[in-house]
Formats: structure tokens, sequence, C-alpha cells
């Protein structure tokens, strides 16, 4: 018989590298993980046998990963550069895939047309694209494909017992684990066991003639007669999955994974989070839901009787949070390691052979015959329709997923940023990227320059991070009051991490990189704003590093390609064969255990179909509830979310829509309304949460009092509102608010003002700075420093005034000592200062010592987001003393001072007045510092406010600030003793300057109020320009 | 007994061998050191003679403070010659040498003194900026050294020169350790050092400092008015006069001056400006009420200025307050000013709802064209009784029991 070519297969292939390999230059460059393996790729590519990287975490090693992929992106990069090293990659994958999932067919099926439908199939499904096309998992691809080939091989191996099928089976195992470590664990469980069950029963079959003669007793003997090979490729293949990757396991062994779990969507529940449930069971299932009955009727058929039961469990795992069985099958700790979205891919990757049965069944089999004389062949093509137009509609509706709900923000060009860490030795110290996405990635690989952060959250080292439940300090704000708390400890003292640059491509951060006392330098060209902070040491030229042995960097260096070699030498006959059909080779024995397809199960048509109509059934009544959640303006309560949403995403034509057509505000004066607001609320916060009460309601009016939750980076806020509602025409509409009135008296303003621009490097040279352009760090003189005690923790509180000609950049870092001067905690002043200061110019701060969070008990993370909250680190012993260390550094940036205090006024327990901004600038956060005095004005407490909303030029603003009360403070120290300028004493550097000094000066001018607790309050003012001009 | 002969007779051979050998050793050369000079120049070709009464090829083991090295000679009938290498002939300083001879050595040592002439001036400044009043100083650090960059001989004249407004200053300072340095004071007055300095005829490269003023002194505040109306909505400009130093300098641009203003009610209102040619600005919105502002300037810690006082008079006597629509829609208006005009846009008008004494809600709107309107909503008041309190431009007026329905 001469072989012929399998044209299905052929045209697979044909297809699968056109379809896959023209999109993935669309796709995957903007996927979850893809930029992740070309990051991992480039320290291959640098540094092959050193697994150490320094770039991200402050240094992790390479060896949590399984090197194949990366390695293998790195060789193809000698040719052609990095991506075309994932993009050669990605190609092989796609061929590697479709071949597999033909291999596995053919195996389970023995029937060379169903395991070509099953390859043509296979190209679209939606598991493969959303994989490959989504999340670019491309190890996990080459992982199970490769699996997939080697099924057959161990197949024969275990029927035949040739040592021939060992060596493959064994060689292509090996590059499964290189590539992944996690498929060949969880595959020795669902694909390789099923696949031992498979055998045994054929053996049985073969002893006792018929596959329905087989009892338990035939199936026990065939077992005993099989252990043997069974036994012996079991411990071989397990010597492999440790040994090609040993000091993976050692690494893991050694560095134990113990962080505080990261939230995965794949551990919803699909029920509640709809998201989740779309992207982690929909898609991957896709079509394949409808023939579910029919999957689950052939694999409970006695022969595939353990691939019916892995398929099972694989389905019950991949329902993540639905229900409880995964939390209790895995254990808690498994659980909440593993994503679980796996199990379904593998459950879907599983259920193809059966998928392409099917077609082959319906397209030219016995199920059409079935249909035609039962139906009739109109409903026979109706139903196939039907059919391949879902298959279509999911594959397109994947692809096309990351173009609706895009998972990375818009691809930003790394040159100006690679070009700019190149620049003036910026790569002397680590950068932190914030709005990246993945594609922090793709910078980390382009430069040398180092960052705190990283993309590979399992490295992650340093417990500002472990103990937090985000992947990374980029997307912080996505990670509620962990991200940003975690985000504000590296902002408020990166001198610890040597970070001094920070490329901002979200202006959510900006308010807070500003109160931290970080400044503008430059936007790049790609539209990137550079922050710098000042006072930052550059990162020393030796690094710590964990070192590993050297057979283990020689073993990592060398087995995976090893594996791919033998792989190949050995496999390279059978390919040449099979593809080129060079010589008739006999059929594998697995042929003859092919099913005739005579008879489809009747039972089973009717099954489909009930379980469609159930389907359609609940199809129709999801649409309906999202039309009914949806449509705006079917309920006050949907106008009010609607509208909420709308100005959440800025969407202000749509709000403007649910705003009452008959309010006589037009669409120009309502958008114009909209852009004359800044501040924090309008600008840069995000809607947390909404709750609406309808306080009462008639047929057409409603008055609705409405709570909004806000995350800005600064503060969470709530609001009340209030908001009256019409109806018409049986639509419900907003009405306006009213606008601030304000007109103020002229229409052009002037104003002198100072401004500084030091040079930087005055020379163009890449020496040294020259001694003398190294400018005199501005003189500080702290004039007073406490430390208190505030309820429960520790602070240190006073005054610091710049005693210089030149404007200061300030930074105060707090060290509290015990009664035997043991260092206790260090901490830098965050927000409770102004931290630029003109000449001559005060300020009150507050250094409070901020702990790691929660790093004791992992229970009790709150869910409720609050930045401004922190965690009090946890003192050994009573601080007894303090230091201040103050560094002042010229700065010519953010030094607007034109807000006024123009009016005030004392309410019981609550101030209020207004702000008046005198100046050309348009203040996007306005903060006032409060200092509180005891009945000796000597000062106890410093305190804040940010006022949510912004003042526009020559306007005023009204604020309101509740009076601490209810508090014990107590100063422990007051001792001016150990504080430091530039390094220098405070009192003797000051005295040179000031020798005068007026004592308590300003001490006249403190505001008196009538408190319990304190006498006196001061009032300070700080701004931050969103956007100076 | 042959063999043992033979023995016998190898040893002795040996035994002997040996003996010459020690000899040898022990032939002491006569050796004399043939050059005298024993200071050289910096980079002159250096080389040490010795007389010989044997040819031999003796090592020389020479050491500088930049090094040791051993040295081997050129060997010419009875003298042999070493060169010292460049890299210790190039620099000044002492070296010492030994040939080693057995127990006989040899040692010595020469200077090597720098060029008499100054290529370049090593010269270091700091720190940049001082301030006026001749006590704080930047230090002069001048190293002049030779084409080879040896620091030159103690007490080599440099002279230190800087220029400070009209005057020139020229200052002989002498090298001693290396260098050589000037304390440079302040004078009286602000500006800019500009420093160098000169030794046989090198001279550096210019080096500035600046000289700030010092701190500021007490200082006197005027306001500017457009009028002295209590309007809510006009700007009173506040400004120091020009701001010095003891010594009569202008005090630095940017120098921060707050101004504190006591209002009639004792609170605190703040404005702040900074300087430019010690003169401060800063500007503050009127109030919207009769009001007297005690305005006094600091510097905190430093300086500040006497008080002074501004009136406000009050703009609007009376105002109109009409109720409509089941009292739920409440006009205020018109707002008048001072002319009879109507108020700018944006003056504050607030409604206190009170229910039995209690207040329940204050409700703040700003006019617009001299009128302010509030619409008493369901969720602001349900159908009862209420005293309304509307005040505005620090007057009050109370509207008891109310009827909204």
């Amino acid at each position: 018989m001469k072989e012929t070519t399998n044209k299905y297969l052929i045209a697979a292939l044909l297809l699968g590298l056109t379809f896959h390999g023209t999109s993935i230059f669309f796709t995957l460059e903007s996927t979850y993980d893809a930029l992740i393996h070309l990051f991992f790729a480039d320290h291959y590519a640098n540094s092959w046998f050193e697994p150490w990287n320094y770039k991200w975490y402050t240094g992790f090693t390479v060896m949590s990963y399984p090197p194949l992929v990366h390695q293998s992106i790195a060789l193809f990069s000698i040719i052609g550069g990095l991506k075309f090293g994932l993009f050669s990659v990605a190609l092989i994958s796609i061929i590697l895939f479709i071949t597999g999932v033909y291999r596995f067919s053919l195996l389970l099926t023995g029937h060379k047309t169903v395991a070509g439908y099953a390859a043509l199939l296979a190209v679209f499904s939606s598991s493969f694209v959303e994989t490959l096309h989504v999340f670019g998992q491309l190890p996990s691809i080459i992982g199970i494909s490769i699996l997939m080939h080697a099924l057959p091989e161990i197949y024969l191996w275990l029927k035949t017992g040739k040592y021939w099928y060992l060596a493959t089976s064994l060689s292509l195992i090996s590059v499964t684990v290189t590539s992944h470590h996690v498929t060949p664990i969880f595959g020795m469980v669902f694909f390789i066991f099923p696949l031992i069950g498979m055998v045994i029963m054929d053996v049985a079959k073969e002893t006792s003639g018929s596959i329905k003669s087989v009892n338990f007793k035939v199936f026990l003997n065939s077992f005993l007669k099989l252990f043997k090979r069974i036994i012996s490729f079991g411990i071989l293949s397990l010597i492999i999955i440790i040994g090609c990757i040993l000091p993976y396991w050692i690494n893991s062994k050694n560095n134990p994974i113990t962080q505080v779990p990261i939230p995965h969507g794949s551990r919803d529940n699909f029920l509640e989070v709809t998201s989740s449930g779309l992207v982690f069971f929909l898609i991957p299932w896709g079509v394949l839901l409808i023939l579910l009955p029919y999957i689950f009727y052939r694999y409970y058929s006695k022969r595939y009787l353990f691939f019916g039961l892995s398929i099972t469990i694989l389905t019950v795992l991949g329902t993540g949070g639905s229900t409880p069985i995964p939390r209790i099958v895995l254990g808690e700790t498994a659980f909440n390691i593993l994503t679980l979205d796996r199990f379904t891919l593998w459950a879907s990757i599983m259920s193809l052979p059966l998928l392409g049965e099917f077609a082959y069944r319906f397209i030219q089999g016995d199920l059409k015959t079935l249909i035609q004389t039962k139906f009739g062949a109109v409903y026979h093509r109706i139903s196939g329709g039907i059919l391949a137009g879902l298959f279509i509609f999911m594959t397109i509706f994947t692809m096309s997923l990351g173009y609706f709900r895009p998972s990375q923000p818009q691809q930003i060009k790394m040159l100006p940023i690679v070009n700019f860490l190149n620049q003036d030795d910026h790569d002397k110290w680590r950068f932190l990227t914030l709005g990246f996405g993945d594609q922090m990635a793709w910078l980390s690989a382009q430069t040398n320059a180092m960052t705190v952060d990283g993309n590979y959250h399992s490295a992650r080292r340093l417990p500002e991070l472990t103990t937090r439940p985000i992947e990374r300090l980029e997307n912080s704000k996505f990670k509620g009051v962990a991200g940003i708390g975690s985000l504000q400890q590296f902002l408020t003292t990166p001198e610890k991490y040597n970070l001094k640059y920070i490329f901002s491509n979200d202006k959510f951060y900006d308010p807070i990189l500003y109160f931290c006392g970080w400044q503008r330098l430059q936007q790049l060209e790609n539209g990137i704003m550079v922050w710098e902070r000042l006072n930052v040491p550059p990162v020393s030229s030796i690094l710590p590093k964990e070192d590993v042995s050297k057979w283990q960097k020689l073993l990592w260096g060398i087995v995976p390609l090893l594996t791919v070699l033998i792989a190949f030498i050995l496999n390279i006959q059978m390919l040449w064969v099979h593809a080129l059909k060079t010589k008739i080779k006999k059929a594998p024995v697995f042929f003859s255990f092919k099913k005739e397809y005579s008879k489809f199960s009747n039972t089973i048509l009717k099954l489909t179909h009930l379980w469609s109509v159930i389907l359609a059934i609940l199809l129709c009544f999801c649409v309906y509830q999202f039309y009914i959640k949806n449509d705006s303006q079917r309920s006050p309560e949907n106008a009010i979310m609607a509208y909420y949403d709308a100005l959440d995403f800025k969407e202000f034509e749509s709000a403007y829509n649910l705003i009452n057509p008959k309010s006589n505000k037009t669409i120009r004066q309502y958008m114009l309304e909209v852009s004359v607001t800044d501040g924090l609320l309008s600008s840069y916060a995000k809607l947390d949460a909404i709750s609406s009460e309808i306080i009462n309601q008639n047929d057409s009016l409603a008055q609705a009092k409405v709570i909004t939750h806000w995350i800005t980076p600064l503060e969470k806020i709530q609001r009340i509102d209030y908001k009256s509602l019409t109806k018409q025409n049986g639509k419900w509409f907003l009405e306006p608010d009213d606008i601030d009135t304000d007109l103020p008296p002229d229409q052009l303003y002037s104003n002198a003002t100072t401004s500084y621009f030091n040079q930087g490097r005055r020379r163009i040279t890449t020496e040294q700075t020259h001694h003398e352009d190294v400018l005199k760090q501005p003189v500080l003189e702290v004039l007073s420093a406490k430390l208190v005690k505030y309820n429960t923790h520790y602070a240190i509180i006073g005054e610091v005034q710049n005693i210089d000609n030149v404007p200061a950049d300030i930074v105060l870092k707090g060290t509290l000592y015990d009664a035997n001067h043991k260092e206790l905690a260090t901490y830098n002043a965050k927000y409770h200062m102004k931290h630029k200061l003109m000449p001559k110019e005060t300020t009150s701060f507050k250094i409070n010592f901020e702990g790691i969070a929660w790093s004791k008990t992992k229970d009790s993370i709150p869910h409720t987001f609050n930045p401004d909250e922190f965690t009090p680190v946890e003192l050994e012993h009573q601080p007894i003393t303090f230091n201040i260390q103050a560094a002042g550094n010229v700065s010519g940036s953010d030094l607007y001072k034109n807000v006024v205090l123009s009016d005030i006024n004392f309410s019981e327990d609550y101030m209020y007045g207004t702000l008046f901004n005198s100046g050309l600038q348009e203040i996007t956060v306005p903060q006032l510092l409060i200092s509180y005095y005891d009945e000796n004005k000597s000062i106890v407490w410093v305190d804040h406010l940010f006022i949510k909303e912004g003042i526009r030029q020559q306007r005023q603003q009204g604020f309101q600030y509740d009076l601490i009360s209810n508090t014990t403070i107590k100063i422990i120290n007051e001792s001016m003793e150990n504080i430091y300028v530039n390094g220098l004493p405070n009192e003797p550097i000051s005295n040179k300057i000031v020798p005068d000094r007026i004592e308590k000066h300003l001490n006249l001018e403190l505001q008196q109020i009538n408190h319990p607790d304190f006498s006196y309050i001061k009032v300070e003012t700080n701004t931050y320009i969103g956007n100076p001009n | 007994m042959q063999l043992k002969h033979i023995y016998i007779g190898f040893l002795g051979l040996i035994v002997l061998s040996s003996f010459a050998m020690i000899q040898d050793d022990n032939i002491i050369l006569d050796l004399k050191l043939l050059t005298t000079q024993t200071e050289f120049e910096s980079g002159s070709s250096i080389t040490l003679k010795f007389s010989t009464s044997k040819m031999s090829d003796l090592i020389l083991y020479c050491s500088s403070s930049y090094g040791t090295t051993l040295l081997s000679p050129k060997v010419e009938k009875s003298t042999i010659t070493y060169t010292i290498p460049d890299h210790i002939s190039n620099k000044s300083g002492q070296v010492q040498w030994q040939l080693i001879n057995g127990n006989n050595s040899l040692s010595g040592q020469f200077n090597i003194i720098p060029k008499s002439d100054v290529a370049t001036m090593e010269t270091y400044i700091g720190p940049p900026s001082i301030e006026a009043g001749g006590t704080d100083y930047t230090m002069l650090v001048v190293i002049p050294t030779d084409r080879l960059d040896n620091p030159l001989p103690k007490n080599t004249l440099v002279n230190a020169k800087h220029q400070f407004l009209s005057s020139q200053f020229s200052d002989s300072i002498t090298t001693n350790h290396i260098i050589a340095y000037k304390t440079i004071y302040s004078k009286n007055e602000s500006g800019r050092i500009l420093v160098s300095s000169e030794s046989s005829n090198t001279n550096s490269k210019e080096y500035s400092i600046t000289v700030f003023p010092a701190i500021p002194t007490h200082f006197k505040i005027s306001a500017k008015q457009p009028h002295n109306y209590a309007d809510g909505n006009q700007v009173t400009t506040f400004e120091t006069s020009v701001i010095r130093d003891k010594l009569n300098n202008i005090v630095s641009d940017g120098t921060y001056v707050s101004f504190f203003i006591t209002n009639s009610k004792g609170n605190k209102l703040k404005t702040s400006g900074t300087t430019i040619n010690g003169v401060a600005k800063a500007m503050m919105i009127h109030p919207d009420h009769q009001t007297q502002w005690t305005v006094k300037g600091y510097v905190d810690g430093i300086s500040e200025s006497d008080p002074i006082s501004v009136n406000f008079k009050q703009v609007i006597e009376d105002f109109d307050v009409t109720f409509s629509n089941n009292n739920r829609l409440i006009s205020i208006g018109p707002l008048q000013s001072f002319m009879n005009q109507l108020i700018p846009d944006g003056f504050k008008v607030e409604l206190l709802l009170y229910k039995n004494d209690k207040l329940l809600n204050i409700l703040t709107k700003t006019s617009i064209d001299g009128y302010v309107n509030f619409n008493l909503t369901s969720n602001i008041a349900t159908n009862d009784t209420y005293t309304i309190v509307i005040k505005s431009a620090g007057l009050e007026k109370a509207f008891n029991t109310i009827n909204v329905w």
C-alpha cells in the first residue's frame, strides 16, 4: 500500500502557519507573557552560563524558570535580534502544536482522516488562540505540544516493548521538561496515566478478544504483564524530569515561594466575576461546550475510561473558585499558587481528538447519515452552518479580545528611554516604570540599567514586595491599598534601593510622586515623563549575588539544548519518513484499535440537542440580564451608575447624554465645565465603589443619595452627592449640577518670579563632573525636632528652614534608637513636609516610621483601599533617642508658592476656610500642613489635608478640616543634639549663617484655637501643579 | 672491588667540585660607584656607573616612592652601567638603590628634583558660594606641577589672584607639603569673585565664587489696593521695602517673605511672596465683609516688618430675599456694590436650614448677575416648617417658621 499524504494535516499546517504566522506580529507583543520570555532570552543572549540577573528585583536567578524556550530565542537572536528569535520560536511552537494534535489524535482514534480533522480544527481552537495570542505562553504551548508528540512513542514502548520507543519517548519528555516544568508533572497525571490505562485496555482486548469481554481480572493481568515497562518508563521519566532541570528544583527548594499569593482571575468565582469566567472558562472551551455530552460519552467508553476520569478532573479543576471542589482537591496552598486556567487548557486540548472525530462523523460519517435520515439534509446543513459559524465566531472573538479589551497600555517607543538611560550615566541608578504593563520587560531587555521592579513575581526577593499580593509596582494602582502602599515605600525611601529615575506613562501616579519629594525632569519624545529624586547615591559597582556551583551553571547551559539535539536525532528518521513518504512504513500498532464509525448513538444525539437547548437558554438569559443591567436609563439607579461610569472613564459625551435635555445645558457648556475642573478627584481618581440610595421617587422625579468611593494615589476619598433625576419619555435623566460662578477681576495677569536653572553637566564630557561645577548643598536649619508618641506609634516632628540663598530640595531621614543606642528604625519624611523650599522658607515636618505592612499577619490584609493608611513599624524596644539627617540639594523645580490662606474660621471640632490662588499656574492638588501647638506654643503634632478640588488661577477654593481629637500625644525626647545637616552638626553650622536668630519668631502668628488638647495651630500650604506652563 | 674505587673516586670528585663552587662564590668583586651626582632633574636620563674588577652582571635593586624594580647592567670591560627607567626617573623624590653582591653589598641613594618650570596649575576651590560680611570664606588650593606632573619643591612661589568689584588682589603664597593655599574672605558687598593663580609665568584657568548677600534685616511693608471695599473680588497687593542685609546688600532673589494677616475676629490669614531685587510682593483677595486687617511681614527667625493696618468698608448694606414655589425657591438679590452696580459674579451666599434650632444643612452658592437662587429640593427639606437664615457679606437674615410644602 502506498503511503498517501494526509491532505488535512498539510492544509492544517499551511493554514496554521499563514493564520497565526501573520497575526502573531500584531498580537504577541501585547500579550501578558511574551515580553517576559523575551527578557529572559536577552539574559541568556548576554550571559548564557551565568544564571544571576541583576536587572530585576535587586537581583534574581533565572534558574527559577525552565530555560529551553528562552535559550532558543537567545540563539535565534544572534541571527536577527531578540524579536526575530521570539517570532521564530512562536512559529516553531505553532508547527509543533498542530503536528502534536495530529499525532495525539492519530494515537487515540487510529484514524488518519479523523486526526487530520482534529489538526485542522486545532489551528482555530479558541484555547490555542487564546494561549498564544492573548496570554503569549510560549513555553506552555511548546511543553504541551512536545508532550503530545511523546504520547504515541510512550504508547508504542508500553505496547511493543521496543527500546527504541523508550528512547524516543524519554527524549521528548526531556524536551518538555526543559521548556515548561508544570506541563510534564501534571501531564504525567492527566495525559500519561490515562494513556497507560488505554494501553492496558488494548492489551486486555487482545488477550480477551473483544473490548466487551474485558473485565477487571483481565485488566489486572494485562497490567501485571506490562508492569515492568510501565515502571521502567515511570522511573526513567522521573529521573529525566528531575535531572534535566535539576538546578531549578534545587533553587525552588532553597528559595521556596513564601510570598503572599497574588490573586489570579482563574481562581475567581466565574459566576460572580464574569470577565474571569469569559477569559478562563468560556473562551478556552468555546464550541467544545456544545459537544461536552459527546466528549464525555466517548471518553467514558471502556477503552478511553481513564481519559474520561482525567478530563473530568481537569474540567472540574478548571472551574476555579466557582465550585469549592478545586480548593478542596488541591489544598489551600496549591490552589493559591497554581493558575487554574491551565487545567481548562489541557481539558480543551484533550478534547481536540474527539472534536476531530465528531467533525469527521458529522461531515462524512455515520452522524451525517443519522441526521439526514432523521431530520433531513437541510437540517444537517443548517446545524453544520451554525456549528461552523459558532466555531469561527469564537476564534475571531478570541483573536480580537486584545483589541477590544487591551490587556496592555499602548505600545511605547522604547528608544527614547533607552537613550536616556544610556546618557550621562543615568544607568548607574535603578529606575522604575509606572503604567508600562508588561512592556517593562522589553525595556529591561534593551538597557543595562536595573530596576527595583520586575515582571516575574515568583522571583521577587525584597520583603516589601513578597509580603504583598502585587505582581509589580508598575501597575500598583490596580492592586488597591497593598499596591500603592508598596509603591509609597519605594518612593519615600528610594536611596535604600538606589532608585533615582521613574518613567511614568500614567499620570495617575503624579501626585504621589510629587508629594513624596520627586521632581519632573523632562518629558521624553515618546510622551513618557521622567521623574527624578535628588540625593540618591548610585548603585555600588559590586553587587551581592547568590552564586551557585559551576556544575549547575554548566548543566543549565548545556542540557536543555542537548535534549533538543538528542530528541531531534532520535526522531528525525520518523519525521523524515512521515513527511516525505520515502518508504512504506508499517502502520503503528494503535491503528489496529481503530473504532469503526458505523452507528452514531441516538441517545447522544438527543442529549446533545437537549444540552444545546439548555446552553441556548442560558445564553439568552445572560444576554437579557446584561441588557437590563446596562440599559442606562431604565431606572434612576441605572442612570446614576451609567453617569458615574462615564465620568470615571472620561466619556463625557455619554455622561452628557444622561443630563436632562431640558436643562438648557448645551454639550459645549457641559464640556467646558468639565474642562475647567481639575484636582485630585476629577483628574486623579478612579471610581472604586458606588452605591446609590433612592430617597424618594415618583413617576417622573427621583432624589438619590449617591455614595462614591474613589481611589486616588494619595488617599481614599468618600463622597456623598445628592442627585435629582427626572423621567422623560420613559427615560431617566440627571439634573445638572451648579457650577461655581466666581469671576476673577481681571482678564490678563502678570507676575514676576525668580526662576532657577541648574546646568547639571556644564561641560559636555563623560568625565566625572568637575569639582567647580558641583554646587554647594544648601544649608538648612532644623529649628525644632521632637520624638513623639501618638496613640501607639512613634513619629519625629519639627520644623526645618532653608537658611541658604538658593532654593533647596529637602530629604529628611529620621532614625530611632533605644536606651542602649541600638538602631530601631529608619524612615524618611513622606508628604508631611514641603520638599521644596525657597531661601529662608520654613516647613513643618513629620517622619512616620512605616513598617513592611502585614508581614506578620497575612490574614489581616484589609480589603478596603486606603493608601493614606500605613502600618507602623514594630519596634523591639521603646525608642528613647533619635537622629535626623537633613540633606539639601539645589533644585529649581516645583517652587510655586502662590497659594494664599484667604479665610479661616472655626467651628466646634473643625476649621473651614478658603484658599486663593494668587499666581499664574493652576493648582491641581493643594495640600494643607497643619501643625498643632500646646499652650507654651511648642509644636506637638503635624497633620495634613489634601484638598480634593484644584484651584484655578486667581480663584478661591473652600476647604474643611476636622481637627484631630481624642488622642494621646506624649513627647518622648526633644533633644536637638543629634541633628545633622548635609552631614554636619545642625547647631554650629546654623549659628554661622543666622547667629542672632529670633527664636520662635512666628509664634506670634500662631492661630489660637478652642480645643481640649491643643492651644494653637499653624496652617502651611503646599501645592502640586499637574500641568506646569 | 674495582667498582668500589670508582664510587669513591666519583664521590671525591663531587666533593671537590662543590668546593670549587663555594670558592667561586666567595670571590668578592671590587665594586665602586663612579657616578658622583646625587641629584638629578626629573625627566633627565639617570645612569649609575660602577667600576668592577671583573666582568659581572650583578642586579641593581632600585626603589622609589612609585615602586621597586630590579635592573640589569650594561657591561663594559671594567665598568657596569645601570640606566634608571623612565617611570622612576620621571618622578621627583628619593630613590634608594642597592647592588647585591654577597655580603659586600653596595647601596646608596639619590634625589630626583622636579623641573624648575611650572607646566600646570592643579587648582581646587571651594565652596563655590559664600556669604558677604567678611566672616565666610572660600579656600583656594594650588599645586603647581612640572611637565611630568611632579609637584614643585617647597616654597615655590605662587601668586594667588582674585578680583572683586573694581579691585584686584594678588597674594604671594608659597607651597608647603606640595600645596599652596589661600583663604579668600568675602567683603561687605555681594557679587562675584573671580579667582586665578600664577606660578613661574604659568597661569591657572578662571574660577568664580558667588558671594551671596547675608541674612535680611528689618524692612517695611505697604499695601496697594484698587479700592478699600470688601467686595470679595479685588486683590490687594502687599509689598515690602527693598530688603537688605546688614551691609546694605539687597537680599538674594527668591527670599521668602510671609505676610500674616490678623482679621477683626483674631483669625490669622497668610500670604507670601519671594523677593525680586529685594522687594517681595504678595497678594490677598478682598474679604466679602467689613473688617480690619493687621498685616506684618516676616522672614522667619531673621527679620520682620512693622505691622500695618488695612481697613475694608462694607460693600453690601442690605439684600432682599424672596420665597416662591411653595417656599422651595429662595431668591436673594439684587446684591449691589458700592456704586449700586451688581456685585461681580461669584459672591458667596450661605443658606442655613434650621429645624427647632437644630442646624440641618448649610447650602453655599455664588451669585450670578447679582442674584443667588436656592432650590430646596425634597431631599434637602421635606414638607415641614423651618427656620431659614441667609448669610452674606457678613450680614445675616433669619426667616422663622417658613412652611415648605
